[in-house]
């Protein structure tokens, strides 16, 4: 190579230096407000937005000493959720940057009102993930929510996101839904929506302060409420412990769980699921939709409070059976909730069927609301019991005898 | 005759499978699912077997017209002039289809990386590379698609093995529903956007060494190359759902975005879309060499590389001003394309190989 055409090679490659140096997005991390929660209220035709941001210094080990809050929390309202987003740059230095965010939580009165306008924004815009839980606050605004300080984790939105995380999990009370399964339920025709509630316990006002994590026991805490259920994009009520873990029972989503099923002689055993799977199936005869739940758990023996003898089979298939009945009725309880009360499908039978029978779906789809309230379902449950702990009988046992 | 080197059968078989893919799979799965619903991926099969049907016509045309270009072999079936003007309309096809592409480049990236960047530099930027690879002759940018293949298979394969856990298959159900119509008609869109566009790819074949062998070759990359796209479509259904899938402007990175193995390996969608850019610079690449190739010959230019620099500047202003808006593009893509491409990829080459059998059926029946 001469020495002129090195020369040009050498310009040419610092040339392409000036393109490494960055781009028009750049974004700088001290220039990135870290939104974790976002929290949807109205206040008449606008949307007040609050966001849980990060404070950078006093999540990390070393700074965060200096007495500030972990996280801050913006204000802003706007006939858009776009605008009113933007319109916290007047209060915050940073810009929101919103590709963190945990989860989006809707007031109580803004959910009853329907919130799938708002959905627009968080699957349009490129920041937002689509991995993000949807939540509904029980009886109060988002803003509450949002404004109480946790302890265990540093960053309340954290807080939250583990706890219906670890809730669904392990107890199967409530159910984590992402904002691309809510809407891929909510545009379907034959299944109506659900996300799981939180609310506030506690005075919230007591929340806000750091002092609220510095005690044992702080005054104002966050706490799963069970399932809220949708029609269409609205709000219609609630479910409590047992109907939640029944609706979870239906749709195959409690993945463990603990309850408890009575003696024959009296006290009581407590079984811990560790496996269920369901399945839906529905059917036309006649016009009428015939709708059926097959439920199978397997599950272990946890605590036992009576003189069961666990070594004879014959006392298992006995406490199998009653653990069949109890499953049963904490699906059919659920089911009578969603036909009597609400009206709303949200277990998907009319997905069910959609898909064994499309033509007459066709037909059933535009009153399925009417048809569901008055289908027959027939749930059943298979129960299998496998362990018993490291224990095989009761001490009870040895002493009653 | 210009020299630019030749090319393995091989090589051929790997640009044949990554153009194939090149902006298909981002764009396809989203249209056959708006069309089929849930039986898009059906669709995408029957799309497959279109393509082997339209592959089996470029491969007659190119027995009949060994060793030629398509400007060559409109000029050879129509005459200089008649065939001069056909082979324009290729030329400009190729021009019009590396400005799309190129504007999709821009596009993916406005949309979900950088969105107040000026789209002109990002498509600048991307066309700088084309045009060097396609001025560096086509030795180099087969030998490059060969060097990017590893590449593409292995985040193709970890595409596939990181999605399998979130498969939902009553996604899939009830099949069917609407009959086979629209199945059909999603198959005729995916065979228009995967498979006609290979008929630019005749500005590659002639310089291929050995013709007889490379047209299995030629047809397998292609067959290859669809089965991916059916099986990223597939994953849409199964995994996204029709609706998602029909609403989302690139259903196959909103895919990849689902990726979370154990909340430890999430988040990857910026390195998957590698899958995108390796193919997508080799669909732009032989685009653009089509119509600067094509262009010269018809103009006997010797040397292809003279006009590399102007059309390139060209081709980015023309990318930036294809589509003026989004609606514009989905209703070109939805309603324009297909018989624009049709007409191109299916009509002319039909037309040109029933000429060139009536031709030699001639030349053999007079003494």
């Amino acid at each position: 190579m001469s020495r002129g055409r090195r020369a040009v090679a050498a310009a040419c490659a610092s040339l392409l230096a000036l393109l490494l140096a960055g781009c028009w997005d750049r974004r700088e991390l001290n220039e990135l407000g870290i939104s974790m929660a976002m929290g949807i209220d109205r206040a008449g035709d606008q949307y007040e937005v609050t966001v849980q941001v990060v404070q950078p210094g006093e999540v990390t080990q070393k700074d965060g000493q200096s007495g500030r809050a972990p996280v801050t929390v913006y204000k802003a309202s706007g006939a858009t959720l776009f605008e009113a987003l933007r319109r916290m740059t007047n209060d915050s230095p940073r810009k929101i940057y919103s590709s963190h965010l945990r989860f989006a939580i809707f007031g109580e009165e803004a959910a009853r009102q329907g919130i799938g306008d708002a959905l627009d924004l968080l699957s349009r815009d490129n920041e937002l993930r689509t991995d993000f839980y949807l939540l509904v606050a029980k009886g109060t605004t988002a803003e509450n929510v949002l404004d109480i300080l946790t302890p265990m984790e540093k960053i309340p939105a954290n807080k939250v996101y583990r706890s219906i995380d670890m809730s669904e999990r392990n107890g199967g009370f409530t159910a984590a839904v992402s904002l691309d399964e809510f809407i891929s339920v909510y545009v379907s025709d034959g299944k109506e929506p659900t996300v799981g509630g939180v609310e506030v316990a506690g005075s919230d006002e007591a929340g806000r302060f750091r002092e609220n994590v510095k005690t044992i026991r702080p005054a104002a805490r966050i706490l799963n409420a069970g399932l809220a259920v949708f029609r269409e994009d609205k709000l219609v009520g609630w479910l409590n412990e047992a109907e939640s873990r029944g609706y979870n029972i239906v749709v195959g989503n409690v993945k463990k769980a603990v309850d408890h099923v009575a003696c024959p002689q009296g006290g009581n055993v407590a079984l811990e699921w560790v496996d269920s799977t369901s399945k839906l199936r529905g059917s036309v005869r006649n016009g009428a939709p015939r709708l059926k739940v097959d439920v199978r758990v397997e599950e272990n023996i946890g605590e036992v409070q009576c003189a069961l003898d666990l070594n004879r089979s014959s006392d298992i298939r006995e406490l199998e059976r009653r653990a069949e009945q109890r499953v049963e009725e904490l699906a059919r309880q659920a089911v009578e909730a969603m036909q009597k009360t609400y009206g709303s499908d949200v277990f998907g039978f009319g997905e069910a069927i959609h898909r064994s029978d499309p033509r007459a779906w066709r037909s059933l789809k535009k009153d399925w609301e009417e048809a569901f309230k008055s289908a027959r379902v027939d749930v059943k449950a298979t129960v299998k019991i496998r362990r018993s702990g490291t224990i095989v009988d009761s001490m009870r046992k040895k002493k009653g005898e | 005759m210009q020299t630019n080197g030749h090319i393995s059968e091989r090589q051929l078989m790997v640009l044949t499978f990554l153009y194939t893919i090149g902006t298909t799979v981002l764009i396809v799965p989203s249209g056959l699912a708006a069309t089929a619903r849930q039986d898009a991926w059906l669709g995408a099969l029957a799309g497959i077997f279109f393509g082997g049907a339209i592959l089996g016509l470029y491969v007659a045309l190119w027995r009949v017209f060994p060793g030629l270009t398509l400007v060559g072999i409109c000029e050879a079936a129509l005459g200089r002039w008649l065939g001069g003007g056909v082979a324009l309309l290729f030329v400009f096809g190729s021009f019009v289809g590396a400005a799309t592409v190129l504007y999709y480049v821009g596009n993916f990236f406005n949309i979900h990386f950088i969105p107040h960047t000026p789209i002109s530099f990002i498509n600048a930027l991307f066309a700088v590379v084309v045009v060097m690879g396609v001025r560096m002759g086509l030795e180099s940018i087969s030998r490059t698609a060969e060097l990017m293949l590893p590449w593409f298979l292995i985040l193709f394969v970890v595409l596939l093995a990181t999605l399998t856990p979130e498969v939902k298959p009553h996604n899939l159900q009830p099949v069917l529903e609407s009959g086979i119509g629209p199945v059909l008609w999603a198959g005729f869109s995916f065979a228009g956007t995967a498979y006609l566009p290979v008929v630019f790819l005749f500005s590659v074949l002639p310089r291929v060494r050995n013709p007889k062998k490379a047209r299995k070759w030629f047809v397998s990359g292609a067959i290859i190359g669809g089965v991916c796209v059916f099986l990223v479509t597939l994953l849409c259904i199964l995994i996204l759902g029709p609706d998602i899938t029909s609403r989302s402007m690139f259903p196959s990175y909103s895919l990849v975005k689902k990726i979370n193995i154990g909340n430890f390996l999430q988040r990857i969608e910026a390195f998957m879309a590698g899958l995108w850019f390796v193919t997508t610079y080799i669909k732009t690449t032989f685009y653009f060499y089509g119509w600067v190739a094509g262009f010269s010959e018809i103009l006997r230019l010797r040397r292809y590389q003279a006009v590399t620099l102007p059309f390139g500047l060209l081709l980015v202003v023309f990318s930036v001003i294809v589509y003026p808006d989004v609606a514009y593009m989905q209703n070109w893509d939805s309603t324009v394309f297909l018989p624009y491409i049709l007409t191109i990829g299916f009509f002319i080459p039909l037309l040109l190989l029933g000429i060139g059998l009536l031709r030699r059926a001639g030349s053999k029946g007079s003494p």
